[in-house]
């Protein structure tokens, strides 16, 4: 009931609640435009939210995060082009309903089970942060750089590309985390003689540039994506009828389940939530032979499971500090230029927030489906502008944002450097989470772990001796090593199938 | 020889830098058994080996490659290939102009060429259009950014120096 109080507190004594709107809208906007994911979405705002009190920041980060799961499913039925990943899995069923005359239906039941499964990852986020965070009061310095040290390994590991290249990621992140004035000695480290470096460099810098910029160096070299016609610019949504309903709440269920699993867990995300669901939904439905003709069961399943991990996502990330995905390590990434840490103490010392949040992401679910109702026509036309005018106003936009925050052409240069590298990255194939949970984590890793050795003179063993620290540790190596061995099995059974085939 | 050998290459070349670059940080009295360089060593000494690790891992698939999984041959011409990273070499280049320019030609100027040269870059036409598009972008930039928000943006030098003659012109 406190909790209740604290919500309807933030909510109506702060602007939160019209955060959460303006966050919904902003994210199915972008969601909406092919190569904008969620991450970006948020990382173009993230600027924006340094000026912000904490709850009206968090909130309009979250609820972009709710926005775009959906705003991606209508380019995904309208024009076969998903605007982010997760709504690849739309796509399939969902332009060929579009081809038999019933877009309309599509973007119906993507609203509905977007909602829906929202609420159930909403659910379970207020019900599982706060048991999950009171786990962290177990933990101590050596248990924390321990907790850092798997969140890394485990992101490492399950990154897109390969585990090697994964932990490279994540050591250049706390490498870069090392540079400016070291917070424990007050001695400088690679800052080469630069007072701008003596602060380090913000994270938000890191992220806008990997995230956005590279995405605006990747674009430069495509070609437009594929426009709306009149016609399907005339699209309405049609609300699904109560038999619909009825036939649809087995694939909602199954896609918020597997969203609730894949939520929790690091590395997984939204779009394996919505293929993994797809597929289950096949196997469980009265009709699995309309699956890839244009079944509606096949547009339920993955919408509910990626907008349920929009919710679930949150949760190893506000009981740990460890986030599973881009968006959430982005979410992560506001809190912390709000001096708010993620854990138990934010339960103990910042109800308000926390419940505050928990308040605004219910009204952000909400508002999903009616603002989803509205927004069509405005996403639709969005869509159809032409690609270069839509890259130029975003490059201005990431420019104008990042002066904002220090008023320094320094941290536009370095902006541009991080999209240099993050370019680079994409084309050698390094996964983006490691290198940002690193950069995040840097800190958190770095200070417990010479705080664990100042507390018994240098002796590493502390590191084991801790039970917590020791079963953590234990958990990251069995995730490399898992990692690597499933690397090895797959190229041992190619060459043993291509030898065979010979 | 394999792309992951080279970057495993360089990124051991980056590695011994990073590490060499450790050893000068200064040692301070208030540092305790780890000093503050402890972390950064670490760090040197995974990425090395990690990059040896890559140059191992891509000789041996190298040396005993899987029938089938060979590289795939490009076959395009190494200009054609190379398009889209000169491509995002040019809108790198655009940033930076832009930065180069701020200073001197102001905010409202810069981020409407800004808009101009980027809307042009990516294949828009140079029409009434483009030009309107740039226009009333910047007005609106200038707008949100210096009179909703307050952003000191820069007025730029150039725009200074105008005004200063023009005030001083109007004093006379």
């Amino acid at each position: 009931m406190e909790g209740i109080g604290y919500a309807w507190t933030a909510l109506t004594t702060t602007p939160a609640a019209f955060a959460a709107v303006a966050g919904v809208i902003w994210g199915i906007l972008g969601g909406a435009l092919p190569g904008i994911s969620p991450s970006i979405a948020m990382a173009l705002l993230l600027p924006f939210t340094y000026s912000m009190e904490p709850i009206t920041a968090i909130v309009l980060l979250a609820a972009v995060y709710v926005g775009a799961e959906y705003g991606g499913s209508i380019p995904a039925i309208l024009i076969r082009t998903p605007g982010t990943n997760a709504a690849a899995a739309t796509a399939i069923d969902g332009y060929e309903m579009k081809k038999q005359g019933l877009a309309g239906e599509a973007l119906g039941i993507s609203l509905v089970s977007g909602v829906i499964g929202g609420l159930i990852g909403w659910f379970f986020l207020v019900v599982l942060t706060k048991p999950l965070a009171n786990v962290a009061l177990l933990f101590t310095p050596p248990a924390y750089f321990a907790l850092g040290v798997l969140g890394l390994s485990v992101i490492a590991s399950l990154s897109s590309g390969s585990l090697i290249k994964g932990l490279m990621a994540g050591i250049v992140g706390l490498m870069i985390a090392t540079i400016g004035t070291d917070p424990l000695s007050g001695v400088n480290r690679f800052t080469f003689g630069s007072p701008d470096l003596l602060a380090g460099i913000p994270f938000i810098l890191v992220m806008v540039g990997v995230f956005a910029v590279s995405e605006l160096l990747e674009q430069a070299g495509k070609r437009g994506w594929a426009r709306a016609t009149e016609e399907e610019a005339q699209t309405r949504i049609k609300l699904p009828n109560w038999a619909m309903m009825k036939r649809l709440r087995k694939p909602q269920a199954i896609g918020s389940g597997i969203g609730l699993f894949e939520g929790c867990m690091p590395g997984a995300g939204g779009s394996i939530a919505a293929f993994m669901s797809y597929n289950e939904a096949r196997r469980w439905s009265k009709n699995p032979e309309e699956f890839g003709k244009g079944s509606p069961e096949a547009i339920a399943a993955p919408e509910s499971a990626n907008n349920t991990v929009a919710g679930t996502a949150l949760v190893p990330m506000l009981s740990f500090g460890i986030p599973g995905s881009n968006s959430t390590a982005i979410l992560l990434g506001g809190l912390l230029i709000h001096g708010l840490r993620p854990g138990p103490l934010l339960f103990e010392q910042n109800p308000d927030f926390i419940y505050g949040l928990f308040g605004g992401l219910l009204v952000a679910n909400i508002s999903l489906f009616f603002v989803g109702i509205l927004i069509l026509s405005p996403a639709i036309w969005l869509v159809n502008r032409p690609k270069p005018y839509l890259m130029a106003a975003i490059y201005a936009l990431i420019f104008s944002g990042i002066y904002s925050i220090h008023h320094s052409l320094f941290d536009l240069y370095i902006v541009l450097l991080a999209g240099g590298v993050g370019y680079l990255m994409r084309l050698m194939g390094f996964p983006f989470l490691p290198l940002v949970l690193g950069l995040v984590l840097g800190y958190l890793i770095e200070s417990n772990y010479r705080r664990s050795l100042l507390l018994t003179n240098g002796d590493h063993s502390v590191f084991l001796n801790d039970p917590v620290s020791l079963g953590l540790l234990i958990t990251a190596l069995v995730f490399v090593v898992g990692s690597a061995a499933r690397d090895y099995q797959t190229a041992r059974k190619k060459r043993q199938g291509s030898e065979t085939a010979a | 020889m394999p792309r992951d050998f080279w970057i495993g290459i360089a990124t051991l070349g980056f590695a011994t830098l990073y590490w060499l670059e450790a050893g000068k940080i200064r040692v301070s009295p208030l540092d305790g058994p780890v000093g503050a360089s402890g972390l950064p060593n670490v760090l040197a000494y995974a990425m090395g080996v990690l990059s040896i690790a890559l140059i191992l891992r891509a000789l041996l698939a190298h040396f005993r490659p899987i029938p089938g999984e060979a590289e795939a041959v490009e076959t395009a011409p190494l200009v054609d290939r190379m398009r889209p990273h000169f491509r995002a070499i040019g809108m790198l280049a655009l940033g930076i102009g832009y930065l180069l320019a701020l200073p001197f030609i102001g905010y409202f100027l810069a981020i409407m060429v800004l808009l101009l040269a980027v809307s042009l870059y990516i294949g828009a036409d140079l029409n009434l259009r483009t030009a309107l598009v740039a226009i009333l972008g910047a007005v609106s930039f200038h707008v949100l950014f210096v009179e909703f928000l307050h952003i000191p943006l820069p007025n730029g030098l150039l725009i200074d120096a105008v005004l200063s003659a023009g005030s001083s012109s109007g004093n006379s």
